[in-house]
Order: structure tokens, then sequence, then C-alpha cells
């Protein structure tokens, strides 16, 4: 897939490809023909009573081989080095365009930090090897054959080959060293983020720090992980300051050999003094390549591990797809689960078993039970977050399988456990990001969530930013956005995961009388830990190690004494011991 | 030094007079003192290197015009061989002269920076929180990590690279002038030119470099914060909106590289262009003079050399520029923090306690954290060692200000807090602090095991630990680790629950045997179990300790022995629960409404 869309990629800019590349060759000749220019003129002005025109013709030749290699230059840097940043964006477009796509299950699996290195640093390895990497190489290939080339010419195959005895050498040295280097360097990376670290963690902690007076074993264990991090430095540079001395030193073996050998052939006259000069500016040109070998190299060996990464993740399908009937009717809300049971991908445990539901439209349903009960996989499976079978889950009789993605989860409001903002306006955040929301509606939403008027304290109001660099709500604030976030769509059906754990019981109250209100004939699910909020609801289910233990109504399930009631009992104790909950 | 000295006396003078610190790049440059033998070793080295880069092309030169024009008899030392050899020679000898100048000033530069780190760490450990609470975290961080790396770079490239370019630069002009003035001053003309079109564009280049830095910075942050909400952006369908705001970030982004490209493709050819350009005023002057023997070949030949050579350093030098200036803003960042010093805690200055009984005076206490916005009036309160006192009243009424003063962490402005009788502010804070354990709401763990975050950095044997676990009720679920005390705690200690973290914190303070035990007790939903687990272990801890808790269980203000009720920072009631509620004030009006919710639905109970 990622190679796929690389091809794709090239294909569709061949053409500037091409244009690109043969400039790329151009700017390669067009700089080679210098040397051979300036040792044609030296050789001019070495004659007695030489031809002063053909001085003035070289001279205009080499102003325009200086214009010739900067538009070239030009033409070919825009070209193959804009297309690779044009590479790089398009493929972090296509990557988060799936990304979208993929399913919780995999976001479960991955780290979100490995994700967003695929997104920088993968694609950014990708980039420098289809662009700087290629580039880098056609232009030493080219240069090197012709200076080489040249060389011959100038001096004698024999002259050549001996000067360029000790290149080979060089490249070996370079590769060896290289990877000590890069070694090295890690380290002194590793060692780096370990100072980070502990300067992370320190100053997070630094009030358990001053309290248990730390502070000075603090400052000695910082000061060991300094030592290590000038060690590692220190033995870094103890290699890398090799390298260049290395290359001018066996360069200048070459350099040497020319100006012994090639010095005798001009005296013994098989050359010219321009010829010479011009054999040593082809030896200078070909030391940028080849010194370049080695970071040509590990570019290349970078971007081949990145796209592989990459194309792991492109050749993920996503889990969750449109169902094969891709039905989009609107969706009423009228919900039944037929003996349903279900385990997680990747587990052997049932989270569910044998669970079956009613909830016509129009009805409140609460769920409670003990953390890991099952409560949340019903939510997450009616979401279509996780694929059920077929035949198990009916939305309208329409099996769920059977719906297009869109058309089902249009119909839902969620209200998530870790209520989830994002760092732009409060209005945003209620709207989702989606134009088409009246003022006054957007209002409403809040107020029946009663976080209107905390939203109007804040100084901008509903443009009030959220996060890091904004306001820090609190748990609460945080949940009761999320409730207005979800009621704003006036969905088919509402759930509610353990949504109302942070609200003070008051607020709780209200929350619940609005919704009375406003979900008058609309599907309700109340997931709760706390009992209050489902007490009023058409039918509590109480759910016990996935599966259904108890169903009835408050009244119904008090009078039977079981699960239900001793959960009830335990609660009104923990109630009566915390003393002013309603303060927080 | 001195004038740094002198600056601390004015300081302590007339704190109203603005004091005129050094500038910080003089500051710099007086970091660097401790090494100078490096330094200097390294600047000789620099000057070697650069002066055997200058003799290369005269070899050239003498080559050419000597034996390859005028055919100059070849003898004994007078040779191509021997020319050859010495280049080769001088080319060694300034390869060894420059890795010993670049392991020289790379060991000086990283021992400055350790020390500059080490100070900048030191400081942070010893600034009161007063000032931590003012300053976001992650600007320390910045400042202990990226601001002092800002400044290396400085030191070890630009310094170094500063004089190697100037050097070398007034090494070519030198030896072109020595050579042939008018050539010289020929070549020259081209340079202002090279000069002024390097650092237009790199100053370009480099801003928008920093446009593209943020960018992507912004483009890390989009995919987080999209990548942990990627299920609610699904639920809500909001894949298109999002869609469609990080193809505008990734458009921008784009469009900032374009430039990049666009100016790089004028920069990167420019050396060789202004080197054509030298070569071709070279030729067409020194033609004439060559034809009438007045120049020779070899001398044109080295000054196409030259030319060359002019370029780096003069690109080197557009690049320092831009490095300083962005090291500079490090550097004043950097001495802006260490230059508080005056505020830094000193541990050890005041009377030697060795155990603190634990008795604890509040006199007449007020406290502000900013001017006259009195968070604390008039508070006074006595507490008898081994007593427990619980303070209760709505959040922001002063309850943590008055537990976070115990130990010192703040100057009260009036009053007195007097432990075992004498003023706080005169006992050692090493010895008060060791003395007083503190428990707040959100537990912080350290990266590394379960005992570590148990000692500390102290030394402790395992047994003292597992008894310390024990007593906070924590041994069961730490003995059901593999690792058992020596179980890996991840950063935060992400992987325990908040009740687990809580009772860690508990064998942490019991560990370390204090004599006054502070608690913020935890609002968050524990199950309860845990919640039996926190009361069991809050009573081992405050036996026979004098104890301080901000209460939000009834339990524990029910055991209290003296129950303190603050509202907008002074206190209204004091006494037991049960005086309290016969007093029928404040702190009856709080329990009964906490209980309303209770009796409510106890009463639909007792109806239905």
């Amino acid at each position: 897939m990622g190679k796929r869309i690389i091809v794709n990629f090239l294909k569709k800019h061949t053409f500037s490809y091409i244009v690109g590349i043969a400039f790329m060759l151009l700017t390669s000749y067009i700089q080679s023909r210098y040397p051979k220019v300036l040792g044609e003129t030296i050789d001019i002005l070495s004659m007695e009573n030489f031809d002063g025109n053909l001085v003035i013709k070289n001279i205009i030749i080499i102003l325009l081989l200086a214009v010739g290699t900067f538009i070239t230059t030009f033409i070919w840097r825009n070209t193959v080095i804009a297309n690779a940043r044009n590479l790089e964006c398009h493929l972090r477009e296509m990557l988060y365009k799936h990304f979208q796509k993929l399913s919780p299950e995999y976001y479960n699996k991955n780290k979100t930090g490995d994700l967003i290195a695929y997104a920088i640093n993968d694609i950014s390895a990708v980039r420098q090897t289809f662009g700087p990497a290629t580039a880098m190489t056609i232009n030493g290939i080219v240069t090197c054959v012709i200076a080489i080339y040249s060389m011959a010419q100038a001096g004698s195959w024999h002259l050549t080959l001996i000067a360029l005895l000790p290149i080979p050498l060089i490249v070996v040295f370079m590769l060896k060293i290289g990877k000590l280097i890069q070694k090295r360097f890690r380290r002194v990376q590793e060692c780096f983020a370990a100072v980070s670290g502990r300067v992370n963690e320190n100053i997070n902690g630094i009030r358990v720090i001053k309290a248990y007076t730390q502070e000075d074993s603090e400052i000695e264990n910082f000061q060991a992980l300094n030592d290590n991090m000038v060690e590692a430095n220190v033995s870094m540079v103890r290699v890398s300051s090799l390298l260049s001395p290395a290359i001018d030193i066996s360069f200048s073996i070459s350099f040497v050999l020319n100006l012994i050998i090639g010095g005798n052939m001009v005296l013994s006259g098989s050359i010219s003094l321009g010829d010479f000069t011009a054999f040593n500016g082809y030896l200078t040109m070909i030391l940028n390549p080849v010194t370049s070998i080695g970071r040509v190299i590990n570019i290349l060996e970078r971007g081949m591990a990145s796209l592989k990464r990459l194309d792991e993740v492109f050749n993920t399908r996503p889990q969750i797809r449109d169902g094969e009937k891709a039905i989009s009717k609107k969706i009423e809300g009228d919900i039944v689960i037929h003996g349903l049971s279900f385990a997680y991908p990747g587990t052997e445990t049932k989270a569910l078993e044998d669970i079956s539901i009613k909830i016509p439209k129009g009805h409140t349903v609460g769920i409670v039970g003990r953390t890991g009960s099952g409560k949340s996989t019903i939510a997450n499976l009616l979401l279509k977050l996780y694929n059920v079978e077929r035949g198990k889950v009916f939305i309208d009789g329409i099996d769920i399988n059977d719906y297009s993605l869109e058309a089902l989860r249009n119909a839902f409001g969620y209200v998530p456990q870790d209520n989830f903002l994002f760092s732009a306006s409060i209005k945003d955040n209620i709207t989702f990001f989606k134009p088409g929301y009246s003022d006054s509606e957007i209002e409403n939403a809040a107020k029946n969530s009663c976080i209107y008027d905390s939203i109007i304290s804040f100084p901008d109001g509903f443009d009030t930013i959220l996060g890091e660099r904004g306001v820090n709500l609190s748990g609460g604030q945080k949940q009761r956005i999320s409730i207005a976030r979800a009621i704003i769509r006036d969905p088919a059906i509402l759930i509610l995961d353990d949504s109302l754990s942070a609200v003070d019981t008051i607020t709780e109250t209200k929350i619940l009388e609005n919704f009375r209100r406003i979900r008058k004939g609309k599907t309700t699910i109340i997931i709760a830990h706390r009992l209050s909020a489902v007490e009023s609801a058409d039918e509590i289910i109480v759910m016990e190690k996935g599966r259904i233990c108890e169903r009835g109504t408050h009244e119904e399930l008090l009078a039977k004494g079981g699960v239900y009631y001793g959960m009830y009992a335990e609660q009104s104790e923990d109630r009566n011991q915390k003393l002013y909950k309603t303060y927080h | 030094m001195e004038c740094m000295q002198n600056n601390r006396k004015t300081e302590t003078k007339s704190s109203t007079k603005p004091i005129t610190k050094p500038h910080s790049i003089v500051r710099l440059l007086m970091l660097m003192r401790p090494h100078m033998g490096k330094i200097s070793l390294s600047l000789l080295c620099v000057l070697l290197v650069n002066a055997a880069q200058l003799i290369k092309p005269y070899i050239l030169k003498v080559v050419i015009d000597d034996f390859l024009i005028n055919h100059a008899e070849q003898r004994g030392f007078y040779s191509i061989a021997s020319m050859g050899i010495l280049y080769f020679l001088i080319v060694v000898m300034g390869g060894l002269l420059s890795i010993t100048q670049a392991n020289l000033i790379n060991r000086a530069s990283q021992e400055i920076m350790k020390d500059l780190r080490n100070r900048v760490f030191r400081t942070i450990q010893y600034l009161p929180l007063s000032y931590l609470d003012k300053t976001s975290s992650g600007r320390l961080i910045t400042r202990a990590t990226n601001d002092v790396e800002a400044i290396s770079e400085m030191y070890t490239d630009v310094i170094i690279n500063l004089f190697k370019d100037i050097f070398l630069l007034v090494g070519i002009i030198y030896t072109m002038l020595a050579l042939n003035i008018r050539l010289a001053l020929i070549s020259f003309s081209i340079v202002p030119l090279m000069f002024l079109l390097v650092f237009l564009l790199k100053k370009k280049i480099r801003e928008n470099f920093r446009r593209m830095k943020s960018l992507i910075g912004r483009i890390n942050g989009f995919m987080a914060e999209n990548i942990s909400g990627m299920k609610i952006i699904q639920i809500f369908r909001g894949e298109k909106e999002k869609l469609d705001e990080f193809l505008k970030l990734n458009g921008e982004y784009f469009k900032t590289t374009l430039f990049q490209v666009r100016m790089n493709s004028i920069l990167r050819p420019a050396a060789e262009i202004f080197q054509n350009l030298a070569v071709a005023i070279l030729l067409w002057y020194g033609m004439g003079k060559i034809r009438d023997h007045t120049l020779e070949i070899g001398i044109l030949y080295a000054f196409t050399t030259y030319i060359k050579q002019f370029f780096a350093p003069i690109s080197n030098l557009a690049e320092s520029y831009t490095t300083i200036q962005s090291a500079l803003v490090s550097a004043d960042r950097i001495f802006e923090l260490l230059d508080q010093e005056s505020l830094l805690e000193d541990l050890d200055k005041g009377i030697s306690m060795d155990r603190i009984e634990g008795n604890i005076e509040f006199k007449n206490v007020w406290f502000a954290y900013n001017g006259d916005d009195w968070v604390l009036k008039d508070i006074s309160f006595k507490l008898e060692k081994g007593q427990m006192a619980a303070f209760v009243g709505e959040t922001g009424a002063g309850k943590t200000t008055i537990i976070s003063l115990i130990n010192g962490f703040y100057k009260i402005q009036k009053g007195q807090i007097l432990i075992d009788g004498i003023d706080i502010n005169k006992i050692k804070k090493r010895d008060l602090r060791r003395n007083i354990a503190v428990v707040l709401q959100d537990v912080f763990l350290f990266s590394g095991d379960i005992k570590k975050n148990i000692t500390l950095n102290e030394e402790m044997s395992d047994e003292h630990v597992i008894r310390a676990l024990e007593a906070a009720c924590a041994s069961d679920f730490v003995s059901g680790f593999p690792g058992g005390i020596y179980e890996p705690v991840m950063e935060r200690g992400s992987t325990f629950s908040a009740g687990q973290r809580q009772l860690l914190s508990f064998a942490r303070a019991i560990a370390h045997n204090p004599s006054v035990f502070v608690l913020d007790e935890a609002t968050a939903n524990i199950d309860t179990q845990t919640e039996q687990l926190i009361q069991k272990a809050i009573e081992n801890i405050t036996r026979g300790r004098t104890t301080l808790v901000i209460a939000h269980r009834l339990s524990t203000v029910r055991n209290a022995d003296k129950i303190i009720v603050i509202d907008d920072g002074r206190i209204v009631e004091t006494g037991t629960h049960d005086e309290l509620m016969r007093l029928g004030g404040y702190y009856r009006k709080m329990i009964d409404e906490g209980r309303r919710q209770v009796e409510r639905t106890d009463f639909q109970m007792a109806f239905n």
C-alpha cells in the first residue's frame, strides 16, 4: 500500500521528474566543463604572445557556465527536491486518512508515540531518500563518471588510475567509522533523553522531594547522569573528529601523486600545464560525491526501514467497515439485542455472555454493575467499535451489520467515560467542529447539561480555548461539556457511559430532570456506577461477569433484595461517609 | 566575578534600584574561564590548521611557476617530489592538529555545559515553592535541557568556528595581498556582494526554518490529540472536519518547505557562481599582465583556489550569527533563573532539632500568596504532641494553605508558627521537613521500583520497607507482584490504581518515621475495599503522631481531637464532632446538607 502510494505519486509527477533529472544531468555536465576551460585558458596564457580574443572567449564561457549552473540547479532543485517535499506531505495526508479509518482495537495495541513517529520521522526519512539522497546519488555518479573520463582525457588513464588509488581506501574507512560514530551518537542521544527524563520527573515531583528533603541526593543522582552524558559526548567526538582529517589526508595522497607524476609529465611535455590544472580541478570535483557516500547510504538505509514500517501501517486493514448492504436509512431508535455473546479480539474470556435486551424507541434503560462486568462493552458494540456476529443486534429491525457506518453512528449521541475534549474552543468542542448549529442551540445544549453558568463565567465564554494552552477544566466540567456535545445532535439514541461520576449529586439530579424533558420519545441508555443515575429508568439491567443477573425497575429490584439491593446499601453507606461531595 | 559580587552588594543595599547585570554574552564568556588552558590550546591549533590551509595553494603555485613554467632545475629539496611530500606532511600535520583541537574544545565545552546544567538543576532544587508555583514545569524543564543545549551549540560550533573562520578570512586576505596587491583588491571586489547575499538568504532561511519547526510541532500535537481521540472522532463522525483541519496544517507546512527549497536552490549554487565570477575577473585583468610578464600564471591559479576558500567561512559566519542569536535568548533565560540565588532555600540554616516532639502552635497567622490577597486571616490554634486536628471547609477556604505552611514551604507575613515552642523560621529546614511527612491528594510516584519510591534516596533495609508497607496496608498487593518491593514503577506510577498509589504514599510516610503527619484526604472514587484499607492505614500512621488532616470522610472527622472549621481564611468554629453538632453552626449545616441526599433516598426506601 505504502509503496503503491509512492509509485502512484511518481507516476503522477513523471514529467517533472524527467525534467528535474535532465537538468540535474545538465548541471553536472556544465560544472564539469569548468576545470577544462580554466586549463585551456592557462595553456593559452602560458604561450608567448597569446591571442587575447581566445582568452576573452573563455572568460565569457566561464561566466556562461556560472549562469548555466545557477539556472539548471534552480530548476532541478525546484522539481526533484520540491517533489520530495510534496511526497512527504502527500504521504502524511494519506497516513492520516488511513488512521481515521482504523478501529479502536488498533489504537489499543499501538502506542500514540509510535503512531506519531510514523507521521513525522518515518515520513521524513522517506522524503530524504526520495529527495536529497536520490539527487546526491545521481549527481555523484554523473559527476564522478564525467570527472574520471575528463581526467583521463587531460592526463592519461595511467595517471588517473594512480591518482584514484586512495579513493577505495577513503570509502572503506568512511563506512567503518560512520557506523562507529552512529553507535556513539545513539548513546549521546540516550544520555540526553535520560537527563531530560530525570529533570522532567524531578520537577513534577518537586513537592515530594522538598517534603522529604531529598534535594541533595537528587542533585547527586543528576550529576551522575550528567557525567555520563559528558563521557558519551567526548567518546563520540573522539571518533567523529577523525573523519574529516582522515579524508583530507587520504585525498592529499591523490593530490600529491598527481603533483609529482603529473608535474613530471608536464616537464616531459606529454601533457600541457592546462591539462595538469584541469586534472587537479577534476580531482577536487570527485571529493564531494565520494565523501558523501557514507551519508547517502545511511539515508537510504533509514528510508527503506521507514518505508517498511509505513507499509505495515498502510497494510493494516480497518476492522470496522460499512455493512455489506450499506443501508443509510434514518434510525428511529428501536434496539433489540438477542442472545449476544462477545469476546474482545485476541482474548479468550467472554466479555458478554448471552445478553438479550429490548429497548423500544423512547425508553430509558439503565445498566449497572461493577467495573469489568461488561457495561461499556454493550455501548462499544452498539456503536460498532467492534464487529458483532450477524443476527444478534438489531436497530429498527435491521441487523447492525447492514447499516453504513455513517448512518449508524449518526444515530448515536455518546458520552464516554474518559471525557476526551480537544484543545479547541468550548464551542467547537460542543459542535464537534461542525458548522450549522445556531448559537441558541449551543447555549441550550450547555444549559441542559448544567454547564452554561460555568462557561459564561469564563472571560471568553463559549470561545474559551481548552487544554494545555487554555483553560483547564475540572473533571465534572469536562463531563458536562461532553454531555452537551452529545445532546446537541439530538440523537435517536443517547448513551451515557458512566458520565456523571464526577458530577455532584445535586447537579446529577438536575441533568437527569432535563433529560426527561429533552429525551422524551427518544431512546436513552445510561451506564452508571452510582445508582442514583439510573433510579428513574424504565428498566435497569444489572450486569455481573458479562451476564445479566437482574433486571427490572428500581423499586422492583430493591424489593427483590438481590445484587442491586446490595449495591444500593453499600453506596448509601459510602454516601454517609463522604461528607461534602457536593462541594467538589 | 568581582563585578557580580558588586552587583549582589548593591542588590542588598537597595532592592528598588534596577540592577545592571553584565550582558549575557559576557557571562557566557566568563563561564569559559576555568577552561582557558584547553581553549587557548585549541585556538593555537586552529591558528596552525589555518596556516596549513593557506600554505597548500602556495605550494601549488611554486610548483607551477618555478618548475612547470620556468623549468627551474630540480636540486635536492628544491624539487617537485619534495614539494609534494611537503604538501602531504602539511596536510597530515593539519589533520592531527584539527583532531586535537576538536577534542580539546569539545571536552571544554562539555564541562562548561555540565557545570551549567548542574547549576540550573541545583537552583531548581532549592527554589522555594512560592517561586515554583508561578513557573510552569514545562518552562523549567526547557531551561535545564533545551536551553542548555542551545548554548552548547554556541560553545562547540560558534566560538571555535568564529575564530577559525575569522583567522581563515584574515589569513586568505593577508596571503592574497602579500602575493599580489592589485590582484587581491580586484578579487575582493565581489566580497561585499557575497556577504550581502549570503547573510540575506541565511536570515530568510533561518526565519522560515523556525516557521517550519513550529508547524511540524503543531502537526505533531495535532496527531497526538487526534490519535488519542480517534474513537470519539469516529463515533461523532468528525473525520471530515478533522481531516480539513489537518490538510490546512499540512498545506501550510508544505508551503514553508517549498520556500525553503527555493531559497536553498539560490544559495547552494551561489558559491560556484561567485567563484566563476571572480575567476573571470581575474583572468580578464591578469591577461595583460601575463602578456608583459608582470604576473605569473601560478599566482593567478593560486588565486582561483583562494577565492574558492573564501566562500565557506563567510557562509559559516552567517550561520554563526543566527546561532549566537538563539543561544543568547536561551542564555538570558538561564541566567534569569540562576539569578534567583537570593531566593534559594538554605536547608541547613537555623537551630538543629534532631527529633521534633510534635507540639504545634499557630499564633495569629496571616498569609497571602500575592500582596495583600490574604488567604489566611488571623489563624490561631494549638495542638499537643500526638493529637489529631481535622480541617474542614469548602474548597478554597484555605485548608491546603495551612498544611503547606507547617513545613516551611511558604513564609508567613504576620504572626508565628511554633513547633515545640520554637518559631519554624528559626529551625533548620532539613530537620523540620524530615520530621514532618506529607501525603497529598494526587500522589506522585517516581519511575524506578516500589522500594525506591518508599525510601526515596535514603538507606533503608528491605525489612524496614516491608514493615512500612504492612503498616500502610499495602503489603498485600505489593507481595502479589512478581517483583515484590522491587516491582518496577512506570512513569508517574501509571500502572497502579489511585487507591494503590495512596497506600504506597502512606508507606513512604511511615518508612521515614515522622513525628508529624500531614494528610490531604483523597476525594477520588476508590472502590470500597481499598477505601477500608486506607482507613486502616490512616489509623496506623496517626497513632502516636501529631496529625493534621484535611478531612473528607465522616469517620476521620469523628476520630479527630479537634475539628477546625475554616471559612474564607478564618477559623469559624473549633471543637470535637459532638461539640460542634451541639453548637449547631456552620459545621452542623454542612453535615446536614451532605446528608440530605442520603436521607431523601432513605425516605424513598421506607416509602416503597
